[in-house]
């Protein structure tokens, strides 16, 4: 059943942009979305597309708050541009009692309205954002801080005009806070966490919806010492990025899962060879090709088991833009000090999803240590904790030796097997040193709650805003997000008394595989699981819904 | 760079010693300090080749030589990089990545020990396997033409391109040394006679056969030269052109990234 949302003193507008690829609807969304991070608006925006480049049917949403707000509510729309009839049919019963429409008529007006006053071909959408903006009661007088050039500026107030005249000027006015936030969507936080962590390389091979993670790399490549590889394959970019960093550069890969399966020879290769490594996993809806813009959760097993053989890993999976850039910073610093994989799985929905970030961004960048070695240096030395010092090739004297095979201490091919079992508790002696270095999960709410809502990955911020929601009735449920969700040890959650609470598990996908890693490792009884694997995010109201419905049945 | 008493795991007679004495000496004669030398290898007989030099080495994946060349190549071109693995490995396994890298033309050196056979799996077809040649996987005689690496390699635009033979260890030591010395990706095929499984293309059989060639820079008379094989095989360098541009990766290991190029980004891209 639907329970309705609290809205308490909370102002808020959502608006819905829909359409077919080529109609230039994201082109409005960042037309917005900029103008409303350089006026001091909070917003979130994300969207959901369809896998072509013209035609189809594609929505964006944005929601202006004037608090911070970081998910999609779910519930009524208060404004929708449809640019076609499908879209008018499909949202138009989604809009409230007194929402905005602007459909294909009213786009018809503002092109005739339009003639003859400007050339440009975008005049049409660039006037729908300046109807946008005058629904929320923005001042005409805040332009001048957006920075925009005079005749999108002119075209803007024309979208103004046109609104007083449909009668919707500053119907839901929205409070904004005069400070300017710096705006990222989850791939742009990633690949800026990575570079201030140090990486200098990324190969890659285009995948949705990873392909971003790779465009901020080729773009900040033209000005930063970081090289961007276009490779042949996913199989090439894993090696090369393995080459890199035995040559003396951080260096990561990224892709979605299926270039990922590719990948994970490469990631045993990383295994054996102890060289650091940092891949980024962009999930989309599988097997196989799946849907290949949509958002699933589905490639936890996947992560955990990749790769033959026996060796250590890390998978962080970030909840927030903050998190995104914490995390992609320090498994640089984790993948040298392991000299193990470091994995990060994230997901179309936090890539897509554009957010402002309340968080001073650490400008500084950390570095790898490379110290030279003498003649003597023998790649694989055994020391206390497997953990043997890394040098690189031409900056001492030493030489490097790494081998694919089983080796010696020197790196040469060994069948000796009682080395080999030294070399196996070598490598796996990682395991022991990942405990302190792990990142704890964020609980939300009252510790004393009956209920705790567990979740991993890009849900962290509907879920909290639900919990808050819920809470506001009656406070009986808590929300425990972990953002690194391998490997799991009892001391991570020691703290909330997990044992004697009835617990849900939220993730997106079809078989729990979270809920699964947490009986498994942490011993957990989990009472229930909360899915979705419709290729959609959850939102605000959905997971109010479905989790009021679970605690009332189960009470 | 002198020989180490290694425990070499190679058949008695096998092609690779004298691809491995040719190597070691080219390397030798270059003077290149060992410590900026990097040897990349797949997994196959020849792809042990680095285990026995003095040299930095990175021993990976079977068919991925190449891209590791290529990753360590585009993060320290101050190196010296080269590829050396065989024939199932570079042009079998690694098929897709020899294609893609001579399109990129970074400075690098590939060598194939290509002995016409799997030898480590023991002796099935490989990608340069005769037609017909009857092999334990291919028992009715191997139904696929055989790859020709060097009319490939031509086609794809590499701009040196070289055959050697594992018994003319001087003549192929002096190839060696001119595709290292080249400033782009330089592709040496080496004839590599497997003692073991492979019977017919033998040490007497290419013997026969193996003439010296200066190179051409005309790509389809090299195509021409390296396409004779029945009666006789050219070997030294077939094809080399200076003219191609090469890719010179900028020196990214004495520069990292700084406190304003952080700024610069928030700026540009999150403000």
């Amino acid at each position: 059943m639907t329970y309705p949302i609290l809205k308490g003193e909370t102002m808020e507008f959502n608006l819905k942009i829909a359409g077919e690829a080529g109609h230039g609807l994201l082109t409005i969304e960042l037309g917005i979305t900029e103008i409303l991070a350089r006026t001091g608006y909070h917003f979130f925006a994300t969207k959901n597309y369809m896998s072509r480049i013209r035609g189809g049917h594609n929505f964006h949403m944005i929601r202006i708050a004037d608090e911070a707000v970081h998910a999609l509510r779910g519930d009524l729309w208060d404004m929708l541009l449809a640019f076609d009839e499908e879209s008018e049919r499909r949202h138009r019963d989604t809009l409230n009692p007194d929402g905005i429409l602007v459909g294909r008529q009213d786009m018809q007006e503002l092109k005739q309205t339009l003639q003859g006053k400007v050339s440009e071909p975008m005049a049409v959408n660039t006037a729908l954002i300046g109807m946008v903006l005058a629904a929320i009661g923005f001042e005409p007088e805040f332009l001048g801080q957006a920075g925009l050039q005079k005749n999108r500026q002119a075209m803007i107030e024309e979208g103004f005009r046109l609104a007083e005249k449909k009668g919707f000027l500053k119907k839901h006015p929205i409070e904004h806070v005069s400070k300017r936030f710096l705006h990222f969507d989850g791939n742009q936080a990633l690949a800026l966490g990575a570079i201030l962590g140090g990486c200098q390389f990324m190969a890659a091979y285009p995948m949705t919806p990873a392909t971003s993670i790779m465009n901020y790399f080729a773009n900040a490549a033209q000005d930063l010492p970081i090289h961007f590889e276009q490779a042949e394959d996913e199989i090439a970019a894993v090696n090369m990025a393995l080459g890199a960093s035995y040559a003396g550069l951080r260096a990561m890969t990224a892709s979605s899962g299926g270039g990922f399966d590719l990948m994970t020879e490469g990631l045993s290769l990383a295994g054996m060879t102890e060289t650091p490594l940092v891949i980024m996993v962009s999930q989309r809806p599988g097997p196989s090709t799946g849907l290949p813009t949509r958002t699933e959760q589905g490639d936890l097993n996947m992560l955990i088991h990749a790769g033959h053989g026996e060796f250590p890993r890390m998978i962080f999976a970030p909840g927030t833009i903050t998190e995104a850039i914490e995390i992609a910073r320090n498994a640089f610093e984790l993948a040298d000090e392991l000299q193990c994989p470091i994995l990060i799985l994230t997901d179309q929905y936090l890539a897509d999803s554009v957010q402002q970030l309340e968080w001073q961004v650490p400008v500084s960048v950390n570095q790898r240590v490379c110290q030279p070695r003498e003649e003597s240096y023998r790649r694989y030395a055994m020391t206390g904790n497997g953990i043997s010092p890394l040098t690189y090739p031409g900056i001492g004297r030493a030489l490097i030796r790494v081998d694919s095979d089983e080796h010696d201490e020197d790196g040469r091919i060994t069948e000796d097997l009682d080395l080999r079992n030294r070399m196996v508790e070598k490598r796996m002696g990682r395991w022991k040193i990942m405990p302190p270095l792990s990142k704890k999960p964020t609980f939300q709410g009252d510790p004393g709650a009956e209920w705790v809502v567990l979740s991993w990955g890009s849900n962290r911020q509907i879920v909290e805003e639900a919990i808050r929601e819920i809470n506001k009735e009656r406070p009986f449920v808590a929300a425990l997000h972990f953002s690194q969700v391998f490997p799991l040890f009892p001391e991570m959650v020691s703290e909330w008394g997990l044992a004697g609470k009835k617990l849900v598990c939220l993730e997106n996908n079809a078989d729990g595989q979270f809920a699964g890693l947490l009986r498994r490792d942490l011993g957990l009884n989990i009472t229930c699981t909360l899915l979705k694997y419709n290729g959609e995010c959850f939102t605000v109201q959905e997971v109010c819904d479905r989790i009021l419905d679970i605690t009332e049945e189960k009470s | 760079m002198s020989a180490q008493p290694y425990d070499i795991a190679w058949c008695p007679g096998c092609g690779n010693f004298g691809i491995r004495i040719a190597l070691e000496e080219a390397l030798h004669e270059l003077a290149i300090p060992a410590q900026q030398i990097v040897l990349t290898s797949g997994i196959g007989q020849g792809a042990k080749m680095p285990q026995y030099l003095e040299t930095n080495y990175f021993n990976g994946l079977h068919g991925r030589s190449v891209p590791l060349a290529v990753g360590i190549k585009l993060a320290r071109p101050d190196l010296t990089v080269i590829a050396v693995s065989g024939d199932g490995c570079i042009y079998g396994e690694g098929g897709n990545h020899f294609l893609h890298t001579i399109r990129k033309n970074l400075d690098i050196t590939i060598l194939i020990t290509n002995n016409q056979v799997y030898g480590l799996t023991k002796g099935q077809s490989s990608p340069t396997t005769d037609l017909s040649v009857k092999n334990p996987l291919t028992p009715d005689g191997n139904p696929n033409a055989p790859l020709h690496p060097l009319s490939l390699a031509l086609v794809m635009g590499a701009p040196f391109v070289a055959r050697g033979f594992a018994r003319e260890k001087d003549h192929l030591k002096e190839v060696i040394m001119e595709a290292i010395r080249f400033r782009g990706t330089a592709v040496v095929d080496i004839l590599q006679p497997c003692v073991t499984f492979n019977k017919i293309n033998t040490y007497q059989w290419y013997g026969d056969r193996v003439y010296q060639v200066k190179p051409t820079t005309d790509p389809l008379e090299a195509i021409r030269i390296a396409e004779f094989w029945e009666d006789r095989i050219a070997i030294g360098v077939l094809f080399r052109d200076e003219t191609r541009p090469t890719r010179t990766p900028r020196n990214l290991f004495t520069r990292r990234t700084t406190q304003k190029d952080i700024e610069t980004l928030l700026k540009r891209y999150h403000d």
